[in-house]
């Protein structure tokens, strides 16, 4: 070996015993990460050394969160947090389908199989389930007039997963409006323009959507109003502050009188912006009772406020850049970024803007907009860990409808599709498959049946009944999901449990993979550390 | 108002952090103060610049720095990252009131709080039920102090063991659990994804808004960043969003390394790698902001720098407090009233502003942007005959620079505080001012332009400052000719306040941290066959980048020698 020569120190593991290791990270991982499964999961709450609070029953959250050092978890984790990535849920998932289809794996390997059968095995089964998952899913049409829904089923069906019922509920019919509030025909969506905003403040089912605009900031300038109605909105991208830096510092002019002359210009320049502006006001507001409120992503200096104020005019600063693009989507306009292009046609309008302070914080609401095609989630909660596990929440739900949206299908859930898929390997791919690859497809798909399992053992069931009686029903034609208060068999489809197509298909593409290469290992090698010592 | 907005990127700049704002926070909490010298108590700074004033919930009143400190997450050791002002006990207040199933609470073990935070907390309980009993406890306090001297020198872990401020909810920014060791987290590709990651870029960018939304009127971001790993490439990241957004406010940055991060195992492939890292990241700071200080000795305690100092090396503890202390010398014009050119202040003198500093050192004709830092601490007195030496005491605190070289051309700011004059009496500003000038016109050297900044008052030493300084520096940083028979280090307990002077230069000294810079990423990088290519691409760059790099850093190298050839050799 050569490696021994050039680092005596290097540990070897060899092929058995790397396996071995393989093995037992992903199932390790998939003991965490097992409880977290479906709506009777158990929820976590990590607390920090220092006391810092993190609730979750996000598997991709819990992933980030721990401290993972042993090499095979890592690659497993990054596979499910890549799964996050592209289809926004079923981390919890892919960890546990790798971990089962290790787990199938290691039974045949003790008998004396080689993983390479194996792999080619779980080749031909992914390939079949993939086409079964084709046949398998629920077209729905997503025309003009989206079928609402459907899309708060799947929407609850993932909420659900994540929050109590109640709760569940509440944010589904939030998060359905929210999409269909941004969706544009003939443009992909983006879920960047539904803002998520939070305030700490009383209790959590006060969560609602705001049709319009949350800014976490207020008005600096104590003249301003604090309630405006039937306003202009003006957002713009205009530096209203006095800056040196565009002028060359004091040290090179000759005279005093001549800095001072320039700093006089460059005021100047900024007090005729701020003129335009107010010109542009008294223009459209000239007569009437309407209101004019600036929104600018640059710095308002304490001079140009006052000016504004002066003239009744609300002015906010260094508002986000992402806000620019869902003001004007919110309130109509364009988003402005010289004075010189201001006319009445680039306001924008809101029915009504009014600020709320909690403490240091200052909240701006732009409200009563016209056809608004950006919105916010506004999140209260009592505490901020409980807050950023509604948001966790709410971007999953955004996700889920986004991708049916986009998928225009869904998948039966409640285990419905696994045990399907499982049935249709067994009793039909198996059959057409030469040599000892059968054995791959039947530990593939036995693997599949680890999400029914699951969610039949995190409600407390007894998961051979379950899986007895799911098998029943399918083979006699029936597809059926899991009842998880009674263990009975249900139709997912008259439940309204659906999930998305595109996080079962990532799935089922990326866990077969990372499993491959997990079996396929001959050694591992690491210089330096121990890694025989448990993590 | 000119507020400075500060940014502290990575481990070693955290703790050079946390001294920072110790030194801030003594000085807000000796002013005023009966019992100290004036030239402390009335030291006429304005702490709004670094500082801003907040309100909790409850409606207790804030003053917390405008600070954003970013750092993997586990560094904060035993403080939360809420800060210790906002949420008192969120664990009592909170039930899980968002599911009804089972709960399964995993609990890390708690990190114990040494002695110094017990003190500090208690001390807090203690001022809120009673305030007279102060007195009685004062030789009990004594010997305590020293224990926490002895428990921090021994047993500092984490930058928050030895930080005495409070912060900002907002303030304190971890990255998500990086899954791997912190000592693999060690070149620039490992930091590239970081700031893209779940919202985390977007996370650091809203923190920063905050503090900058309510400032009336910013005068430049002060960017500390730990350069020697992979937090270089998340600053990058971060500064890049920092220059779109806020693209006429100055950022002055300051990559700072500890020793340790040079005390790598010498192998040749980590060298190349770590020769890379050096180049790659230099290049890309240096692209995002006005002014770039190389901060850092390989070997701080054996070096010049460190006459009157013992600091061990292995320590970041130690040789965080030295650069900390240059930190904040160079952080004073920024605080002092802006005075017309006639009216003169008895505390301060030469105040200036963020751009106008930056416009000094790299926007006159050479546009060098990369400055060295020098410092003395203690500074040494000014006393008529040796006046001269002053300047030579001024010892560099950035690696890599030719030591000798007289440059005509060079432009310096020197910030000098709480300078001591004859007989140890606090020199006075114009006198310190008349010193300077005076040693220039005597020295055989004199750079082409100076500003000097004064002020009277000198670095406070807080308690949890370490015990670096030699047996012979006196009680108010004077240096005692004849040091007592004591000849251990001496620390807070003995030193109280120190006089300092710390000076940016921007001068062709800078050449061979430069041109090292420059030859490495074309030995290793850019030319063809190079070793480190494979590197460079996994680190995400492309060939055209890489030459984008090299052009710009040796355009650097060519505006401060216009003689060398550094036209590109690889083709």
């Amino acid at each position: 070996m050569s490696l021994r020569v050039l680092n005596p120190n290097a540990e070897v593991l060899n092929k058995s015993e790397a396996l071995r290791m393989n093995i037992n990270a992903a199932k390790g991982l998939q003991d965490v990460l097992k409880s977290n499964l479906g709506p009777k999961g158990t929820i976590k709450m990590l607390v920090g050394g220092a006391g810092d609070i993190k609730l979750t029953k996000d598997g991709n959250t819990l992933l980030k969160e721990m401290q993972i050092q042993n090499p095979t978890a890592i690659m497993i984790a990054r596979t499910a947090v890549a799964q996050d990535d592209i289809s926004g849920d079923g981390t919890t998932s892919t960890v546990i389908f790798i971990g089962e289809l290790m787990k199938q794996s290691d039974r045949y390997i003790d008998e004396g199989m080689h993983p390479r059968v194996l792999v080619d095995g779980f080749e031909i089964a992914k390939r079949a389930t993939l086409q079964f998952l084709e046949k398998f899913k629920t077209p729905v049409v997503m025309g003009d007039e989206p079928d609402k829904e459907i899309l708060k089923m799947v929407a609850r069906t993932t909420l659900r997963t994540k929050l109590y019922e109640a709760l569940a509920d509440q944010l589904t019919e939030i998060i359905v409006n929210g999409v269909l509030c941004i969706r544009k025909p003939q443009e992909p969506i983006d879920l960047f323009m539904v803002e998520i905003m939070h305030m700490r403040h009383k209790f959590d089912v006060d969560t609602r959507l705001v049709e319009g605009l949350v800014l976490d900031h207020g008005s600096r300038h104590p003249d301003m109003k604090r309630r405006a109605e039937n306003c202009y909105i003006l957002t713009c991208n205009v530096s209203l502050e006095y800056e040196k830096s565009e002028i060359n510092a004091g040290f090179f002019y000759s005279n005093a009188e001549q800095r001072e002359g320039m700093i006089a210009a460059e005021r100047r320049s900024v007090d005729e912006r701020v003129r335009k502006i107010i010109e542009l006001k008294n223009k459209v507001c000239a007569g009437t009772e309407n209101n004019f409120v600036i929104i600018n992503q640059k710095g308002i200096d304490p001079p140009s406020l006052d000016m504004l104020a002066k003239e009744g005019i609300v002015a906010l600063r260094r508002a986000k850049r992402r806000n620019m693009e869902r003001l004007v989507l919110a309130c109509g306009g364009e988003a402005v970024n010289s004075v010189d292009d201001l006319t009445p046609d680039v306001l924008g309008w809101a029915g009504l803007v009014y600020e709320h302070v909690l403490g240091e914080e200052k909240y701006t609401f732009v409200e009563n907009v016209r056809n608004p095609h950006s919105c916010t989630i506004l999140i209260k909660g009592p505490n901020d860990h409980t807050i950023a596990q509604i948001k966790d929440a709410v971007r999953d739900g955004l996700r889920a409808v986004k991708n049916t949206l986009e998928d225009e299908a869904v998948i039966l859930g409640a285990g419905a599709f696994e045990v399907a898929a499982r049935q249709h390997l067994v009793n039909d791919v198996m059959k057409t498959v030469q040599g000892r690859a059968q054995l791959g497809v039947e530990a593939f798909a036995d693997a599949l049946l680890v999400i029914p399992k699951t969610l039949a053992e995190n409600a407390g069931l007894d998961t051979q009944d379950v899986i007895i009686s799911l098998k029943g029903e399918h083979d006699r034609g029936n597809v059926v999901g899991l009842n998880q208060h009674t263990g009975e068999p249900i139709d997912p489809q008259m439940e309204g449990i659906f999930d998305n197509y595109a996080v079962k298909r990532q799935i089922l593409n990326s866990g077969p993979v990372i499993a491959s290469q997990l079996l396929l290992v001959d050694e591992v090698i690491r210089a330096g550390r121990n890694m025989r010592k448990p993590t | 108002m000119r507020e400075v907005v500060t940014v502290q990127v990575g481990g070693f700049a955290n703790f050079i952090g946390s001294h920072f704002w110790n030194f801030q926070d003594e000085l807000l909490g000796l002013a005023g103060d009966p019992d100290t010298e004036s030239a402390l108590s009335n030291h006429g700074l304005n702490m709004d610049v670094l500082y801003r004033t907040g309100e909790t919930p409850e409606g207790v009143l804030t003053y917390t720095p405008r600070l954003l400190s970013v750092n993997y997450r586990g560094s904060l050791g035993s403080m939360s990252s809420y800060g210790t002002l906002y949420n008192q006990n969120p664990e009592l207040l909170s039930p899980v009131a968002t599911w009804k199933g089972d709960i399964s609470t995993q609990r890390s073990q708690p990190y114990e709080r040494n002695l110094f935070l017990r003190s500090l907390y208690e001390e807090e309980q203690k001022q809120s039920v009673s305030i007279d009993s102060k007195r009685q406890a004062n030789s009990q306090d004594e010997t305590q102090d020293k224990d926490i001297v002895d428990c921090l020198e021994n047993g500092v872990q984490y930058w928050t063991d030895f930080s005495k401020v409070h912060y900002h909810p907002q303030s304190l920014y971890e990255l998500n659990g990086l899954w791997a060791d912190e000592e693999k987290f060690n070149n620039y590709g490992m930091g590239k994804d970081v700031f893209a990651e779940s919202f985390q870029g977007e996370e650091m960018a809203e923190r920063l808004r905050f503090f900058i939304e309510e400032c009336d009127h910013v005068q430049g971001i002060q960017y500390v960043v730990d350069d020697s790993g992979g937090f270089s490439s998340v600053a990058v990241d971060f500064l890049q969003n920092i220059a779109d957004e806020y693209t006429n406010t100055p950022v002055l940055l300051y990559t700072v390394r500890s020793p340790d991060s040079f005390m790598n195992p010498r192998n040749k492939k980590r060298n190349i790698s770590q020769d890379l890292h050096n180049s790659v990241s230099f290049a890309k700071l240096s692209s995002f902001c006005k002014l770039i200080v190389p901060v850092g000795l390989p070997f701080l305690g054996g070096s010049k720098a460190s006459m009157h100092l013992r600091v061990n090396d292995e320590k970041p503890y130690h040789c965080s407090a030295v650069y900390a202390a240059a930190l904040h010398s160079l952080s004073l014009p920024f605080r002092m009233d802006l005075l017309g050119p006639t009216s003169s202040s008895i505390s301060n003198s030469g105040a200036l502003d963020f751009n106008s500093l930056l416009q000094m050192l790299s926007g006159d004709a050479r546009q060098n942007m990369v400055a060295i830092l020098d410092a003395t601490l203690p500074a040494p007195t000014i006393e008529e005959p040796a006046v001269e030496s002053f300047l030579s005491k001024l010892q560099p605190l950035t690696p890599e620079i030719s030591e000798d070289m007289e440059d005509v051309h060079s432009v310096e700011s020197l910030v000098i505080h709480g300078a001591l004059g004859p007989g140890e009496r606090r020199a006075s500003v114009s006198k310190i001012q008349q010193a300077i000038d005076a040693a220039y016109e005597q020295s055989s050297f004199r750079p082409r332009f100076c500003h000097l900044s004064a002020a009277r008052c000198p670095l406070p030493i807080p308690l949890p400052f370490p015990s670096i300084f030699s047996a012979n520096v006196g009680n108010r940083g004077q240096l005692l000719s004849s040091p007592g028979s004591n000849s251990s280090s001496k620390g807070s307990l003995d030193v109280h306040s120190i006089p300092m002077a710390a000076r940016l230069r921007s001068s062709s000294a800078v050449l061979p941290f430069l041109s090292n810079r420059l030859e490495n990423l074309r030995k290793f990088g850019v030319q063809r066959g190079a070793l480190g290519g494979e590197l460079l691409k996994n680190w995400g760059f492309e060939k055209e980048e890489l030459e984008d790099m090299s052009e710009s850093l040796a355009s650097m190298v060519k505006a401060l020698d216009p003689y060398t050839d550094v036209s590109s050799d690889s083709d």
